[in-house]
Parts: structure tokens; C-alpha cells; sequence
């Protein structure tokens, strides 16, 4: 979007700068160092572009790189691997994208070197591209834009622009789809039961949605003839919904939802298991049988303790009976000493 | 010849009677509270929202405090272990019902309705024999039972969801039902005791066996009243803590610290404040009053804590807090059910014990949802906290009016003696508890 001002004001007579571009970097003069980013003239070929695809949106990306090995050889002799490493890994950008639109990338790349000896290039994949890429140098930064326009599912993928020096400096915009949300755990459910599949895609709106069973490699489509085992429905555009009725241990496996995009496909994998009501009543009837082993074992001991307690105390009572018949042919005054050994056996 | 009944044994089975309340607690409370993990997986299957399925288990709530004078008045009757072993299985069937569920209704019939019933005929019998077997060290003995829902919500939810992964919900459910039948045992093992002060016959009709008898007594009035105020704003925590801390600012996992910090608090306070209180140092109504008002004060910090300022911080002033509230309601916990001897006698503990649970749920119902709604209308938190706060320091405020001295909790030397007191105290011979033990005093101001 930053380059359309630019595409708007004063241009220099239309030029064919592609030509340029491909041979030698383009120096310009400091007007157009106005605006941060690229500051590029238009192309006849692009304006074509422009006006077939005017209805779609304009999405613009960009990458910096710098040639950091040259500023690590002014730092001490330590420094200068640990750079050296970072410079060579690929500087990448990952891009979502869901419908057809217009591409801007963008790259600049800085170096304390000579411009002129950096040789630019923009590749999809390993295929180099050949035309609708610009070159502008400003001070010591060089910047090149490669617009285009994806409109299918082949237009996806990997665009690179290559900076070449003495090593090689690579920015890479990949395209993808909309991923979908990864849900983690399988589900659970019993023979018998029904279940609902859900897929959903975050802030996205797939054409349509399609549902798959597997088992093993081979995905079999899944619902289309709906009958009442089946029933496909979602509530919004970004979610659908699968819901499989008389569960039985067959339908066990793997389940794939597919939402189609105009620019590509992109699937989320859901997993059920089918138990039986067996599996967790085994575990209950033990744990039920174990209660009841405890509270045979807590009654029964209490019934034990009661009766040994019945049976001393019976015991006692024989012996206080014993005593106060001894203690009646001994004497009447005997009567506190009764009373008092009454009390400590009531207690 | 029968022996005279001696005082609480304050000790020996009472132990294993503590124990058993200690399970009690943790199979009902605490298992009430680690269902909401299974929630989620309910609202997915049946395809309801997250407010349809939570009543599954606010109606479970519900069910137990409300019906538990019922579950009291029982066990007045026929005693409370085979009240216990029967809501063990009452509640064990409305697990293994709701495992069949087919709709969201089953749920509500078989968690909220049968589950819930089957608690409410467990809670207060268990926790009112454990108060029949201890005197002097009661309240350590309640508290010690009332650290059994934070104890096994720490169990139970990491095992709940290995169930939830392993058998899914319906397996989950199915073996929940196989142990909360742990309640059964539980209950076998109180036995019943005799005590003076136990009325003489079963109660003449079920009104008088619910004790409603009680509420004439102005102790336990001014109780009532200030339990029921309490109540409003007892829950609320346990409800809104996590989202308030949310609300403030902290992330996920400084909102899991808010409330486990309150968490440890809460359980640690009931084991202290239960042993502190059986110094006798203060008076048990003194405390109540006082713990109260600082948990209505806690509440109030809580809500005025002001807005954290980034994700990452971890909340200090909320968590001081929160450790505030945690630590008094923990405290006011065991002195709630230790003060009900004092107050109506060991004879009528555990109807007490029911209508304090039933006097409790009716804030309970009450607090929660006015609490949403004043969220709902104000923006925040702030609101909510600061009325069920407030309701808490009313009702603290009304604990000021108990009597500061309660009838001695020392067991009489001589029961031949001293002259019997009847009539003083219970306005009724017909309220009567445990079924004969052959008592023959009506001294009930031992305690």
C-alpha cells in the first residue's frame, strides 16, 4: 500500500526500466527517498495488470536483509563467526492467503559494499522469474519489488529474492492457505452413542467443506450420500459440522474435514475412539465389590468388639454380683464401699 | 443394667469418626467442585453453552444445602449411619444415571436432582456425630474434617481428567458414580453414640424431627439470621475469584495463583483456627463475629484492588488479598458448625447442622447470580465484591448480638446430682435425636 502514493505523483517519462533493472541498479535522485519504502515508478506492463485485476485487493510484503558479514569484520575476531553463521540463514516470511489477490513483495537489502556488483534475481520456487520485478538504489540500501497477481492454487508457494555477492542472500515469502485449528485429544464415545465432528477455521471463510474417513493412507469421502448415520451441516461460513449417529466399533478410526479455498485446500485430522460400555463397568463392579468387602469388614468388626465388650461387661457384672453376696455376709457396712464400686463400673 | 451415658469421648473412635467426615467432605464438597472440569466436554456433546451445563452443577449445589435439613431430620430418626449409607448409594445411582444421559435434562435429574439428594442426606449427619463425639477438642475435629473438600479437590481433578481422557465423559461419570459409593463405608462407620442431653423417644411427628423447634431459641435465631447473611456472600468467591482476577489484568496463570493461594489459605486457617479455638482463649461466638467481619473485609479488598498494570506481573496486592480472604474464611468455616453445641445443645446438633446448611443456600442461590449481574451492569467486579463483602460484615455485625458465654463444654462428674434442667433450654420433649442410648439426664447444657 505505501507504494501507491508513489505511483501517483510526479513520474519521470514511462521508461522501459525493466530493462534497465535487469542490468545494472538504478540510481534516483533523493525526491524519492521521500517514502520509507520502495520508491518505484510504474510499469505499462503492471498498469495492464492493474486494470485486468482492479477488483481485487492489494496485499504488499517486505524483507530486509543485511550483509552482515561485512560489518562483523570490523568487530573483533569472535564476533565475526558467530555473524558470519547468521548471515547465511534464510530470512523467510510466512503469508496467508485465502482469496485471489494482488501481490507486492518487497526486499532491501543494505550493504557497506558496491551496489553496482550485487546481482538481483527473484525465483518461485527453483523457477526464476523473468519479468515485472524493479530495482531502485537509495544510499546504501537496494530495493526490489516483484508484483504480481495469484489467482489459483499453482500461483501458491515460494517467491525468493536473491541478492548475490560474494554470498549469496536469500528472503523467501511463502503462501499458504488458512491452516486450520489442531485439536489435540481423540474423542471418546461409547457403541451406541452419537458424536459431533467439528471443524473450524479462525477469521477465514472457506468455499466449501468436505469430510473424509480413513483408515490406513486412503481417505473415503464420508457423508455425501447423507442418510440418517450422517448428517453434515455448519452453522456460520467458517465452520461445519459432522455428526455420526448409532456409533458402532467399525466407525472407530480417523476422520479428515477439508475446507477448500479458491487458492487451495488445507485439512485438520480428528480421531474417535469407540469403546464399549464394558471397558469402564468392569472397573466399576470391582470398586463396587470393594465397598462392600468394607463395609462388611467395618460392620462385622463392630459386632466383634461390641460382643467381647457384652461379654466383659457380663463378666463384670458377675463378679460385682459374686462380690455383694461376700460383701452381704460380711457385714452392713459395707454399704459406701458398694456405692462407690457401682459407680466406677457405670462409668 | 445399662450404663449411664458419659460425656463425648472426645477422642479414641472420635478419631475415625473425624476421619470418616474428612471423606464425607471430600466425596461431596470436593467433588462438586472438580465436576466443572467435566463440563466442557457435556456443553461440546450436547451442543449447549457453558451457562446451560454449569447448572448442572449449581443445581447439585442447590439440592444439597436445601434438603439438608431432610437428611437431618432422618438421621434424628433412625440414626445417622444408615442415613449416610443410604445417600452413599443415592448418590452413586445418580452418577451411574447421568453416565446413560441422552439429553441435558438427564443430567439435571440424575447429578442435580438424585446426586444432590444423596448429599444432602450425607453432609450434615456426618458432620453433626462428629460434633457428638468431641468437647474440648471439637472445633479442631470439625475443622480437621472441613479441610476434606480442599484435600480432594487437589485428588480428584487431576484424576477426573485422566477419566474424562481415558473413558470420556460417560466412562468419567460411570466411575465417579463407583467412588463416591465410597460413602457408604463411611457412614458404617459412625456409630452411634449416647450422650446426656439426648431426648428421651424418636420425634412425635416429621415437622418436630426437622427441629424447626430450634429457631424459637433466640440464640440460635440471632444465628440464623446472621448465617443467612453470611451465606449471600459466602460464595461468591468460589465462583467469580478467577474471572475477577482475570478482569484485573493478570494472565491465566496468575489467576490460577489468586485462587490457589486463597485455596491454601482457606485449608490451612480451618486446621488452625480449629485448634486455636479449643484453647478457649476467646470466646466461640467472639470469634465467629470476629473471623466474619475480616472475611467481609478481605472481600472488600479484593474488590477494591486496583487494575494490574501488565499480563506478566503476578498481582501482589490481589494476592495479599485473596491470602486475607482465604485465610479468614477458613477460619470462620469450623467455627460456624463448632458454635452450634454451645448454642442448642449436643442434643441438637444435627438438626442444626441441617438448617444451618439450608440457611446457607439460600444466599447461596442468591449470591452468585446477583454477583454476574452486577457485573454484568457495572463492568467489573468491583460491585459484586464490594455487596457480598458488605453482606458478610451485616451478617458478622448480627453474630455481635450472640451470648458470649456458652454453657460449659466440661461433661458433668456427678449425672446422679445434679438436678435435672428441663425445660429451661429445650422448649419441647418431643425434639429428640439419636434413638435410645438410655439417657437419663436432661442436662443438654453439656456440651
Amino acid at each position: 500500500m505505501r507504494s501507491l502514493p508513489s505511483l501517483r505523483g510526479p513520474r519521470p517519462p514511462p521508461l522501459p526500466l525493466l530493462l534497465l533493472c535487469l542490468l545494472a541498479p538504478v540510481r534516483r535522485s533523493s525526491e524519492d527517498g521521500r517514502t520509507p519504502a520502495a520508491p518505484f515508478t510504474s510499469l505499462p506492463v503492471r498498469e495492464e495488470m492493474m486494470a485486468k485485476y482492479s477488483n481485487l485487493s492489494l496485499k504488499s510484503h517486505n524483507i530486509s536483509l543485511t550483509d552482515e558479514e561485512k560489518r562483523g569484520t570490523k568487530r573483533s575476531s569472535e564476533l565475526t563467526m558467530v555473524t558470519g553463521e547468521h548471515s547465511n540463514m534464510p530470512v523467510e516470511k510466512n503469508i496467508t492467503l485465502e482469496r485471489p489477490s494482488n501481490i507486492e513483495l518487497t526486499c532491501q537489502f543494505t550493504t557497506s559494499g558496491d551496489l553496482n556488483s550485487v546481482n538481483v534475481t527473484w525465483r518461485k520456487g527453483d523457477e526464476l522469474l523473468e519479468n515485472n520485478y524493479l530495482i531502485n538504489a537509495t544510499g546504501s540500501i537496494l530495493y526490489t519489488q516483484y508484483m504480481f497477481t495469484i489467482v489459483n492454487s499453482e500461483q501458491m508457494g515460494s517467491y525468493s529474492c536473491f541478492f548475490e555477492e560474494k554470498k549469496e542472500q536469500r528472503g523467501t515469502f511463502n503462501f499458504k492457505v488458512p491452516e486450520l485449528h489442531e485439536k489435540k485429544k481423540p474423542l471418546i464415545t461409547y457403541v451406541g452413542d452419537s458424536v459431533v465432528l467439528m471443524c473450524k477455521c479462525q477469521g477465514c471463510f472457506p468455499l466449501n467443506w468436505t469430510w473424509y474417513s480413513s483408515n490406513g493412507s486412503v481417505q473415503v469421502p464420508v457423508g455425501v450420500p447423507m442418510n440418517n448415520k450422517y448428517v453434515i451441516n455448519g452453522k456460520n461460513a467458517n465452520e461445519t459440522r459432522l455428526k455420526i449417529m448409532q456409533l458402532s466399533e467399525e466407525d472407530q478410526g480417523s476422520y479428515w474435514c477439508h475446507a477448500i479455498f479458491q487458492l487451495g485446500e488445507s485439512e485438520e485430522h480428528i480421531e474417535i475412539v469407540v469403546l464399549s460400555y464394558w471397558v469402564p463397568l468392569k472397573a466399576f463392579l470391582a470398586i463396587a465389590a470393594e465397598v462392600v468387602l468394607l463395609v462388611a469388614i467395618i460392620l462385622l468388626c463392630e459386632m466383634y468388639t461390641q460382643k467381647k465388650k457384652k461379654h466383659s461387661d457380663d463378666g463384670k457384672e458377675f463378679e460385682q454380683i459374686e462380690q455383694l453376696k461376700s460383701d452381704d455376709s460380711n457385714g452392713i457396712e459395707n454399704n459406701a464401699p458398694r456405692h462407690r464400686k457401682n459407680e466406677s463400673v457405670g462409668q | 443394667m445399662t450404663p449411664k451415658p458419659a460425656g463425648p469421648p472426645d477422642g479414641g473412635w472420635g478419631w475415625v469418626v473425624a476421619a470418616a467426615a474428612f471423606a464425607v467432605n471430600g466425596l461431596s464438597y470436593g467433588l462438586l467442585r472438580s465436576l466443572g472440569l467435566a463440563l466442557p466436554d457435556l456443553a461440546e456433546h450436547f451442543d449447549r453453552s457453558a451457562q446451560d451445563t454449569a447448572w448442572v452443577s449449581a443445581l447439585a449445589l442447590a439440592v444439597q444445602q436445601a434438603a439438608s435439613p431432610v437428611g437431618s431430620a432422618l438421621s434424628t430418626r433412625w440414626g445417622a449411619r444408615p442415613v449416610v449409607m443410604v445417600g452413599g448409594v443415592l448418590t452413586s445411582l445418580g452418577f451411574v444415571f447421568s453416565a446413560f444421559a441422552r439429553s441435558l435434562l438427564h443430567l439435571y435429574l440424575g447429578l442435580g436432582v438424585l446426586a444432590g439428594s444423596g448429599w444432602a442426606l450425607v453432609f450434615a449427619p456426618a458432620l453433626g456425630t462428629l460434633s457428638r463425639y468431641f468437647s474440648r477438642r471439637r472445633v479442631l475435629a470439625v475443622g480437621l474434617a472441613l479441610t476434606g473438600n480442599g484435600a480432594s479437590s487437589l485428588l480428584l481433578a487431576p484424576a477426573l481428567q485422566l477419566l474424562l481422557d481415558n473413558f470420556g465423559w460417560r466412562g468419567a461419570l460411570l466411575l465417579l458414580g463407583a467412588i463416591t459409593l465410597h460413602l457408604t463405608p463411611c457412614g458404617a462407620l459412625l456409630r452411634p453414640l449416647a450422650l446426656p442431653g439426648d431426648p428421651l423417644g424418636p420425634p412425635r411427628s416429621p415437622l418436630a424431627a426437622l427441629g424447626l423447634g430450634l429457631f424459637t431459641r433466640r440464640a440460635f435465631l440471632v444465628f440464623a439470621v446472621g448465617t443467612a447473611l453470611v451465606g449471600g456472600g459466602y460464595f461468591v468467591p468460589y465462583v467469580h475469584l478467577a474471572p475477577h482476577a482475570l478482569d484485573r489484568g493478570l494472565g491465566g496463570y496468575g489467576a490460577v495463583l489468586v485462587v490457589a493461594v486463597a485455596a491454601v489459605g482457606d485449608a490451612g486457617a480451618r486446621l488452625l483456627c480449629g485448634w486455636l479455638a479449643d484453647q478457649g482463649w476467646v470466646p466461640l461466638p467472639r470469634l465467629l463475629a470476629m473471623f466474619g467481619a475480616l472475611t467481609g473485609l478481605g472481600l472488600l479488598a479484593v474488590g477494591l484492588v486496583p487494575v494490574v498494570g501488565n499480563e506478566e506481573s503476578w498481582g501482589g496486592p490481589l494476592l495479599a488479598a485473596a491470602g486475607a480472604y482465604g485465610l479468614s474464611a477458613g477460619s470462620y468455616a469450623p467455627l460456624v458448625f463448632g458454635v452450634l453445641p454451645g448454642l442448642v445443645g449436643i442434643g441438637g446438633v444435627v438438626q442444626a447442622t441441617g438448617l444451618v446448611m439450608m440457611l446457607m443456600s439460600l444466599g447461596g442461590l442468591l449470591g452468585p447470580p446477583l454477583s454476574g449481574f452486577l457485573r454484568d451492569e457495572t463492568g467489573d467486579f468491583t460491585a459484586s465484591f464490594l455487596v457480598c463483602g458488605s453482606f458478610i460484615l451485616s451478617g458478622s455485625f448480627i453474630y455481635v448480638g450472640l451470648p458470649s458465654a456458652l454453657p460449659s463444654c466440661r461433661p458433668a462428674s456427678h449425672p446422679g446430682t445434679a438436678p435435672p434442667e428441663r425445660g429451661e433450654l429445650l422448649p419441647d420433649p418431643q425434639v429428640a435425636l439419636l434413638p435410645p442410648g438410655g439417657p437419663h439426664s436432661t442436662l443438654d447444657t453439656t456440651c
